[in-house]
Formats: structure tokens, sequence, C-alpha cells
């Protein structure tokens, strides 16, 4: 293999003049690890994976917290009864910011339904999470795969997977994911058992559809200058097959791009799901941050606490994943340097 | 340069019609039976034998192959539909009638393409003169305290999802406060004063919220250009700053701009679907969204998708017509 992975040294680094460099920096660092030894450096990105880490922790632990606490993201039994719960017109009658804050409800219950909105939210947190992962994990595997291929092959295989891109491109995002959304869905998730999974899987599935494009048309241009490289040519002439030469050759040499797009595919998922379960088309069951905004903004005079917290943990998430995927970025690319 | 055009012209032909196909047969070929909701609203009992009827009367029978030549044959020429006990003149261009109104769907399309029209060009000029100046201003004082705040303020406003930036526009300077007047549309042959208050905000709204990614892209483009040689001859042969950043530097660094542009115009004309359904604005995004409470309203939905799908294909080709007239370097052949 090759070539791009040793002889990038640490950018910035200066010897002072005159002094001889000391031998150990002469060693070959792969130029994941220079940009993984820059983004330790980086203090937004320090901050903001600290916040990730909290916010990822929280989700994986939500049940473990909810039950520790009491808390209840979905009507079942163990539940006080909605009327303690409860005013006529809907309105909590207990935890904040209407009545004394409690630990049985740190952040108030859910009107008209008397959910708890701590349980809400850490919940609501899990399924954005993992609905972004998974669609970024597909859509980049995709990509890809897509990607390498089409660069690879010329002709009128290249032709017709980049026409299958253009095509996608010019589908209206927004709409299009709206309407194939629940038409997947009813096909699908005939009884209600199966439902829950037809929509996740949905969900995950428009979002995947037009969310690998971007990765594959830029894999296909950096595969097409890499594949006129000696260490490619060579593996061909001595009659490596093309799969390996796809994957075990040119693959290695893309993992700065694809670690960048991914960074930056992560928010775009989390706020695109977010923003299709406040259109409301997402998980009819189980909680969203989407779906709870969309629930809440009537109450933004009444109870203005239930509308903020889903806003405010989509805010940061959003904006600590971009600013982290700037942060990697900046790491990863040569042209930088600090 | 013609040949160039042509082979983009018949590609663009082909997007169209394939997407166009792909969007007609998934709502044909979809789980919803748009015969149903009329055979049991039509009064008595809705009969196997019923609904096969009115199937048949609405064509809905059909290999979807046929179906499709018949709703593109509509859209050329204009077709009669038997919809229910009526029957409608259906003038080209016709996307069929609608389940939900019962009009053509054309007819609302006029009506609805209009609103939208409005936000896009409303909300460009904002991100392009608020956007643009910013840049340059950026870019002319590179390396200052405003430089540096203006990348990293770019940078977290743009990170922000814009939902939630039209949402909190929305409660907190409409209904919260009464900074702005209730927005909506209102049609502009009735009052026009009026319809420029109610598209007021979500304009500004989505401009701003464009802005910062337009600022942080000519600030590039202008700093590149500022490098050039050229920059320095006209600086040095005594010409005033203003004339060097305008006259000189702008006009390179405008092209990749205007590219950029184009194609976010073409995508804001398919359907600025967030501010439309916050603002309560009656454009062809929310009527999509509406088109999908049950039971669907398939021929709109069709219909806007697939306008929608025209814009983008039709923003993309002109942007590349357009790329090889601004900038002569890539003129091909």
């Amino acid at each position: 293999m090759t070539s791009l992975n040793t002889e990038v040294m640490e950018e910035g680094f200066d010897p002072e003049p005159g002094k001889p460099e000391p031998v150990k920096e002469l060693a070959g660092r792969s130029p994941t690890r220079i940009a993984m030894g820059r983004l330790a450096h980086d203090k937004v990105a320090v901050i903001c994976g600290t916040i990730l880490f909290v916010m990822v922790l929280m989700a994986l632990l939500a049940p473990v917290i909810s039950n520790a606490f009491g808390l209840y993201h979905k009507i079942g039994p163990g539940q006080a009864a909605l009327t303690d719960l409860l005013e006529f017109d809907g309105l909590p009658r207990v935890g904040p910011p209407l009545h004394p804050f409690t630990w049985d409800h740190p952040l108030g219950i859910e009107p008209g339904t008397g959910l708890d909105n701590l349980s809400l939210l850490l919940y609501g947190l899990r399924t954005s999470l993992f609905i972004a992962v998974l669609a970024t994990l597909i859509s980049t595997i995709v990509g890809v795969t897509f990607g390498l291929v089409a660069g690879y092959a010329t002709g009128a295989v290249d032709a017709v997977m980049s026409f299958v891109i253009d095509f996608l491109l010019s589908f209206p995002f927004i709409l299009g994911a709206l309407a194939l959304a629940p038409i997947i869905t009813t096909r699908f998730g005939a009884n209600s058992s199966t439902l829950g999974r037809a929509e996740f899987l949905t969900l995950v599935g428009v979002l995947v559809l037009f969310g690998w494009m971007g990765l594959a048309r830029l894999i296909r241009g950096q595969v097409f200058s890499l594949r006129e490289r000696e260490f490619v040519l060579a593996a061909r002439v001595i009659g490596v097959p093309t799969r390996q030469i796809l994957f075990k050759e040119l693959l290695p040499n893309l993992v700065a791009p694809i670690v960048v797009a991914i960074s930056l595919a992560l928010p775009g998922f989390v706020a695109a799901e977010a923003g299709l379960s406040f259109l409301g088309i997402g998980l009819s069951e189980g909680t969203s941050l989407g779906k709870t905004i969309n629930a809440a903004d009537g109450y933004y005079d009444k109870y203005p606490l239930y509308l903020w917290v889903p806003v405010g943990t989509i805010m940061v998430l959003v904006i600590a994943l971009n600013l982290l995927g700037d942060s990697v970025r900046d790491a990863f690319d040569p042209k930088t340097r600090r | 340069m013609l040949g160039f055009i042509v082979r983009r012209l018949l590609s663009s032909l082909l997007v169209i019609g394939l997407a166009s196909f792909v969007v007609f047969a998934i709502f044909y070929l979809g789980p919803s039976n748009p015969a149903q909701p009329i055979c049991e609203g039509a009064g008595g009992r809705c009969t196997p034998e019923r609904l096969e009827a009115i199937e048949k009367q609405m064509g809905l029978d059909k290999p979807v192959v046929s179906a499709y030549g018949e709703f593109m044959g509509g859209i050329v020429k204009g077709r009669e539909i038997d919809f229910g006990a009526s029957q409608y003149d259906c003038d080209a261009p016709c996307f069929g009638i609608s389940f939900g109104t019962r009009t053509p769907v054309t007819d609302e399309l006029k009506e609805r393409i209009v609103p939208t029209v409005l936000i896009a060009v409303g909300g460009s000029i904002v991100f392009l003169v608020v956007g643009v100046s910013i840049g340059i201003a950026a870019a002319a004082r590179r390396g200052s305290a405003g430089d540096r705040l203006l990348v990293s303020g770019s940078l977290l406003v743009s990170s922000v999802p814009y939902y939630l930036v039209c949402l909190l526009a929305w409660i907190f300077l409409t209904l919260q406060t009464s900074l702005f007047p209730d927005t909506g549309y209102f049609p502009i042959t009735e009052d026009p004063l009026k319809t420029f208050g109610g598209l007021l905000l979500p304009c500004l709204v989505l401009g701003v919220a464009t802005s910062p990614s337009y600022a942080r892209y000519t600030r590039g483009q202008m700093v590149e250009t500022l490098g050039d040689d050229y920059i320095r001859t006209a600086t040095a042969k005594g010409l005033p700053r203003r004339t060097v950043l305008f006259r000189h530097a702008l006009r390179a660094a405008i092209v990749p701009i205007v590219t950029i542009f184009g194609l976010d115009f073409g995508a804001l004309l398919a359907g600025t679907i967030f501010t439309e359904t916050i603002f309560s604005i009656d454009g062809i995004g929310r009527w999509g969204l509406q088109a999908l409470q049950a039971p669907l309203d398939l021929p709109v939905l069709t219909a806007t998708v697939l306008v929608g799908a025209l814009f983008i294909v039709l923003s993309n080709l002109i942007v590349d017509v357009v790329y090889g007239f601004l900038d002569p370097r890539v003129r091909l052949g």
C-alpha cells in the first residue's frame, strides 16, 4: 500500500535553526494520527467532544436514569393518576416552572399526558442519536461503495451511476421524504406490531436515500485522480482483483475525506430527523425531540420550559456536532497550519 | 458550447422524465386507494362492486405505464377526467383533479406558486445583500477582530437548525412582542401592503439564516482574488480602494457565488416547506404537506414533487450554461 501515509510530518513543526531535529520526530506518522493529535489540542473540539460524550451517555443510560428516579416516558403501570398531576386545563400540577422544583420531575411534566419531561428528553435524545448514527453509517457505506465503483469503472457504468446520483440530487429532499415516508410505512407496517419498526426503518431509509449522494460524488472525484497513480497501476499489472484494488488499495487513501464527511453528516441527520418529526412525519409511537417540539409550540407562554428543553437540546447537540465536524475537517486538511 | 448545451438539455430532459415517472408510479402503486373515501363519502353503503366501479371510472384500474401516459398527455394537451359523479374538463397543462378540493390542480398550483416565489425572491435579496456585503467587508479587513468574529459567528449561526430559527422568530417576534405583523399570504392583487407585511418576517428569517454561508463563501472567494497579481497592479497604479474592491475583485469573485445562488434559488422554489409551515403561508411546500393528511391527495403530491424537481433541474441547467458565459475559462467545446 502506499505513499500518502508515510512522508507527512507534523505540520507547524518548526525546528530552531541550527539545532538538529530530534531523531524520534522522523518516525513516520499516519495522517490520521496527525489529525488526532491536532484535535486533542483544539479547545473547541475538546469542549464539543465532552458535551457530546455526556449527551451520548445520557442517551445510552436513558432507561437506567429513568428507572432510578421513577420517571416514565410512556403511559403504563406505576404512574400516578393523571388527576394528581394535571390541572383541568391540562397544565401540570407539580414540578417547575409553575410549581416548586421537585426531584420527582426535575424538568416538569408534559401537559395533557402527564409524562415526565426529563424522561421524554432522554428517550428523545436516544431516538435522535440512534437514527442519526444508523443513517450516517449506512449512507457512508453506500456512498463510499458507490463512489469507489463509479470512479474506478469508466465509460457506461460510470455514466449510469453518475446519472443515478444526479437524478436523486434533483429530487426536492423534504417533499420527497415526506411523500415517501407514509407510503413505505403503510406498505410494510400493516399491523400495529410491525408499525413501530416499519416507521423506524422508513425514517432511516428515507434519510439514507437522500443522504448518500454527496459523499459518493466526493469519493468518485478522489478515485478519478487516485486510479492513475503508480501504486494502483502496479497492483493492476500484477493482477490484483478489482475488488481488492478498490477496498485494499484505494479505500485506505480515502480515510480523511470519509471521516470528514461522517463528522459533517451526523449533525445533518440529527437536524433532518428532528425536522421531519417536527413536520409530523416520523415515529408515531415513541418519543422524539422533534415530536415534542411540535407538541410544545403552543405552550410557549403558558409553559415555556416544556418547549425550551427539547429546543435547547437539539440546538446544543447540532451545534456541538457541527463545530466538532469543522474541527475534524481542519485537522484533516493538510493546508491548514497552526 | 452549443454541443455542451444540447447535451445538458438532453440529460436534464431525461432526469425530468424519469423523475416524473418514478413519482407517478410510487403514488399510483402506493397503498392508499383514492377511490375508497369517494365511495364511502357518496352516501349509501360502499360495496366492493361500487368501489370497483368508481376505480374504473377514475381510471385507477389501468396498468401504471398507460396511466402515466395519460397523465403526461394531460400535461401536454389537457384531458377530460371523470371523478365521482361529475366530469371535469381539465385544460393543458393538466395535473389532474385534487381529491381534496375537487378543483383542477393546475388552478391551485398557479395560486400557490405566487407566495413561494415571493418568499424565494425576498429571502434571496436579503441573503445576497447581507451575506455578500458582510463577506466583502470581512475580506477587505482580513485578520481583524471583526473578520474573526464573522468567521466563528457564521459557523455558529449556520449550525442552528433552520426550523428552530423560524419557530423562535415566529414565537418571539410576532406572537409575544408583535414587532412584526401577522405572517401569512394575503393576495397581492388585493392589498400589496398587507402582502408585504405578511411576508416580511419570513423573508427576513430565511435571508438572515442563509446569509452566514454566503458571507463565508464570499469572504473565501474575495480573499483568494485579492491575492492575485492584477489586484496588486490595480492598487499600485493608484486606483481608489473601493474601485479595486468592487470593480476588479468582486467581478472575478462573484462568478462562483452566482452559481451557488442559482442552485439555492432552485431549491427554494421547490418549496420552502419549514418557512411556509411555521409562518402559515399557503405556498407549494405547505400544500404538499397538507396533501399528506389522510386521505392522501395524490394529484397534489405528484404535482408538488414534480414541480419541485423541475425547478431544481432547470436551475442546474441554467447555472451550467450561464457559468460558461460568465467565466470564459470554462467554455466547454
